[in-house]
């Protein structure tokens, strides 16, 4: 049973994902990214093009880079996350059941307003609901990543992500379970309200604009090398541009130890979030950034019992403070009262 | 080459038992699929029958009901008491010399009988109603009675639309028949009680001096009531359609002893088929096959005893293919109130559109309106006349999703009858709410009947969407 469904659950569903262009790290973006990296490393070098593309193939394939222990660490998580979640996946809320009662919640709000843009054309519907999607998607996503570095309960868990040394496109896969669950169900939220919301407002013209299936500004933020944003290539779109979209360079600055980079750069794809709430920081030229964490016991950080088992001992730690301060807080109210 | 005439007659003689072979496959594996005929098994019959098959009952019961249907659409908005006589001489009287009203001749497309008594003689709708107290209707009625007051009011109506009230009789009536007569009868006597060890057994005559054993007689019933004809088995949805429809295309297929007429009792297809066949054109579904193929298996158990009492194995297994009748008819008579749930959404969305000086396109939009919810009160009330009760709060969240009558545009709703026999109304939420009401529907018979075809629906939008985004399991990070 348990060879049965590693052959017919577990590998299937793992080479799909390596193929499937609605996510990230598939074929197809990788070798675009490679090729982005590439030409920038060649043509961004101060010294030769040829010096800039060895360097290049070093800072994206090199044994440092693709063998080092942090990225070792990186392939368990996948592979054990993956596994994870097939089984934990039919427990998720169903995305079906949300979006249905939330239609019906709609409804019931606002009876009048169903299908009141019913008259307007196809394609127009098509680019409002294509755009709103990215864009809601990509807010939930700086949400739910600022809440994971600023609540000491969540950042227990999403540290794992921050404990990688050296970048690489699967260390987007370097995540605590909790936290791969946390982000399903922000998947799920997202999408079930879009859905929702649009096909009460427009009724049943709604439709995405894909690109082999895929939302269209997602295929192209894919294919624009977003794999580069866990790399060693240092990629800036100029100042004015890093105010919208958020560059490779500026992620891997979310990834940097040094103090001054903490908390910053925590969009995904849009970097007008960060520039609005006060967490942009833009790329800088000639800054060499060290990756992980500061002051963490270099023993054991790559080591999967400890990436699996510490967040669960520091995150009870910081439920225990929790409670002590809001003990402490009601004493203070007796106190006065 | 040449052969020798020796060797061509042997040729020829190999080549004719080829295709003689050929052939005989062919007319055997055509004959697997036919209702009949099926050998007298009955110990100590004497008759001169060779066929222990008989539902000649149920098929009048059919051309009643569709006759029915047609005189209900006959009143010219006035009291007509000659009208209703009439249709009551078609739902509870046993006339001889009754008419078909429907099925009738069309066009090409031909048939054998003219008058009831042609099929079966002394039949009614009546007797065989449903005579459980109906909650989705005011006053407790009973099946009966509910049919017979829609009667008197249908006699009076305006081609048998009370379009001030929103109902439409004729689709009330028939949809209202298709469950309390043909799928009750079927799946709440003829496949429950009379498949009990005592009642009506294999060694027995149904009734004395028949050519069936009580067993053979009572499978052959609740067939007889389903309505598909007995050569149709193996005919895919889309077939069926056409002879239902009385299509030109369909004749040929119907006309299996072809003698270019259709005969209603052995050739013809009825409503419960009908709607089976209409979903399973959508290739979503395989519930006419379903049902056919119990039926046929059912009934080829029975025969196998020959004329013994059946054993507690073999009715067991009887019971196992009547599970599989009602279940997937059950779910023909959920996808038909799925169906039209969807059509009155439709239909008001329709309503709320067109424009205070689009007079013609209202009052057609409305005309469907009435139609349609009186296919789907009559489907949804037909679903609560099966062998158990629907589970849960099924049946009530149906009827006051679906209440008494339709929210007219104007927002008033039938909530009563009082004890004349008049409507009482008031006004309800609107039809915005009405429209919601529908969509709660459509996810009730997904949620309980997990229907499959979903002719007309509303939510569909939203599974493509779903559909489309993909899986939201994920372990990337940002």
């Amino acid at each position: 049973m348990i060879v049965d469904w590693f052959y017919h659950e577990y590998l299937q569903h793992l080479i799909e994902s390596l193929v499937d262009p609605k996510k990230r790290v598939s074929f197809g973006y990788l070798i675009f990214a490679a090729m982005i990296g590439l030409a920038w490393s060649a043509f961004m070098s101060r010294h030769s093009w040829r010096y800039g593309l060895s360097q290049g193939i070093r800072k994206l394939f090199g044994k440092r880079v693709l063998f080092s222990q942090s990225a070792r660490a990186d392939y368990k998580l996948l592979l054990l996350n993956h596994g994870f979640l097939l089984l934990v996946a039919p427990f998720f809320l169903s995305k079906v059941a949300l979006t249905t009662s939330l239609f019906f919640l709609l409804h019931e709000v606002l009876p009048s307003g169903s299908a009141y843009f019913s008259s307007m054309p196809f394609w127009t519907v098509s680019v409002i609901y294509t755009l709103f999607l990215f864009v809601l998607d990509d807010f939930s996503r700086y949400v739910v990543h600022a809440a994971l570095h600023r609540i000491p309960f969540l950042w227990a868990f999403h540290k794992i992500h921050h404990t990688a040394e050296t970048l690489s496109p699967l260390t987007v896969y370097r995540t605590h379970p909790i936290e791969a669950v946390v982000f399903s169900f922000r998947s799920i939220i997202v999408q079930a309200s879009c859905i929702a919301l649009f096909v009460f407002i427009f009724g049943e013209k709604v439709d995405l604009v894909t690109i082999y299936g895929v939302n269209v500004l997602l295929f192209v933020f894919n294919l624009s090398g977003s794999n580069l944003r866990h790399s060693h290539i240092p990629i800036s779109y100029g100042r004015i541009l890093e105010r919208i979209f958020i560059s490779p360079a500026q992620h891997q600055i979310h990834h940097s130890i040094m103090r001054c980079h903490h908390g910053k750069n925590f969009g995904a794809a849009l970097s007008v979030w960060d520039y609005l709430f006060g967490s942009l920081h833009l790329s800088e030229k000639n800054t060499h950034l060290t990756f992980g964490i500061k002051n963490r016991s270099k023993r054991g950080s790559h080591n999967l019992f400890t990436l699996y088992v510490q967040p669960f001992v520091e995150a009870s730690r910081e439920v225990k403070i929790l409670f002590r301060k809001l003990e402490e807080i009601k004493k203070d109210i007796i106190n006065v009262t | 080459m040449c052969l020798s005439k020796v060797s061509l007659v042997k040729l020829l003689s190999v080549g004719l038992i080829a295709i003689a072979s050929l052939m005989l496959t062919i007319s055997a594996q055509a004959s697997e699929k036919v209702y009949g005929k099926f050998p007298v098994t009955l110990k100590g019959y004497s008759g001169s029958k060779t066929n222990s098959v008989s539902y000649t009952g149920q098929i009048a019961r059919h051309v009643l009901h569709d006759s029915l249907k047609k005189l209900a659409a006959k009143g010219n908005g006035k009291p007509n008491p000659k009208l209703k006589s009439l249709m009551m001489s078609y739902y509870s009287s046993k006339d001889a010399g009754r008419a078909i009203i429907a099925p009738k001749t069309k066009g090409s497309f031909v048939v054998k009988q003219t008058l009831v008594d042609q099929i079966s003689k002394k039949k009614n709708l009546s007797g065989k109603t449903y005579k459980g107290t109906i909650s989705g209707m005011p006053n407790n009625m009973t099946g009966p009675e509910l049919v017979t007051f829609w009667i008197d009011k249908a006699s009076s109506a305006n081609k048998g639309v009370d379009s001030r009230n929103g109902y439409n009789y004729p689709q009330l009536i028939s949809k209202f028949i298709m469950g309390a007569v043909f799928y009750n009868q079927a799946v709440d006597n003829y496949l429950d009680e009379k498949l009990s060890a005592t009642k009506k057994p294999n060694n027995k005559p149904y009734k004395k001096g028949a050519a069936y054993t009580g067993k053979e007689h009572s499978w052959d019933e609740a067939f007889g009531y389903y309505g598909v004809p007995a050569h149709g088995l193996s005919f895919s949805g889309k077939q069926l359609y056409l002879i239902a429809k009385q299509k030109p295309e369909g004749f040929s297929i119907a006309d299996f002893n072809g003698d270019g007429k259709i005969d209603l009792y052995k050739e013809m297809m009825f409503a419960p088929a009908y709607y089976a066949a209409s979903y399973d054109k959508s290739n979503k579904t395989t519930y006419g096959k379903n049902i056919s193929n119990a039926f046929l298996d059912g009934r080829r158990l029975i025969s196998s005893a020959q004329g013994e009492i059946l054993s507690d194995a073999q009715r067991s297994q009887l019971r196992k293919y009547a599970a599989i009748i009602e279940k997937n008819w059950q779910k023909t008579l959920a996808e038909s109130v799925f169906k039209y749930a969807g059509s009155v959404y439709k239909d008001l969305k329709k309503i709320n559109a067109s424009m205070a000086d689009e007079k013609d396109k209202t009052k057609k939009a409305e005309k469907a309106y009435i139609k349609h919810w009186g296919e789907l009160k009559g489907f949804s009330l037909s679903l609560q006349t099966g062998r158990a009760k629907l589970g849960g709060d099924t049946a009530v969240r149906l009827n006051r999703l679906i209440g008494f009558g339709p929210v007219m545009p104007n927002s008033s709703q039938v909530v009563d009858i009082d004890s004349n026999g008049n409507y009482v109304k008031d006004q309800s939420s609107g039809i915005e709410e009405y429209m919601l009401h529908m969509l709660k529907v459509q996810k009730l018979m997904i949620d309980k009947f997990n229907v499959k075809a979903r002719k007309n629906d509303q939510l569909a939008s939203l599974d493509q969407m779903i559909k489309k985004l993909g899986d939201s399991s994920s372990a990337e990070n940002d």
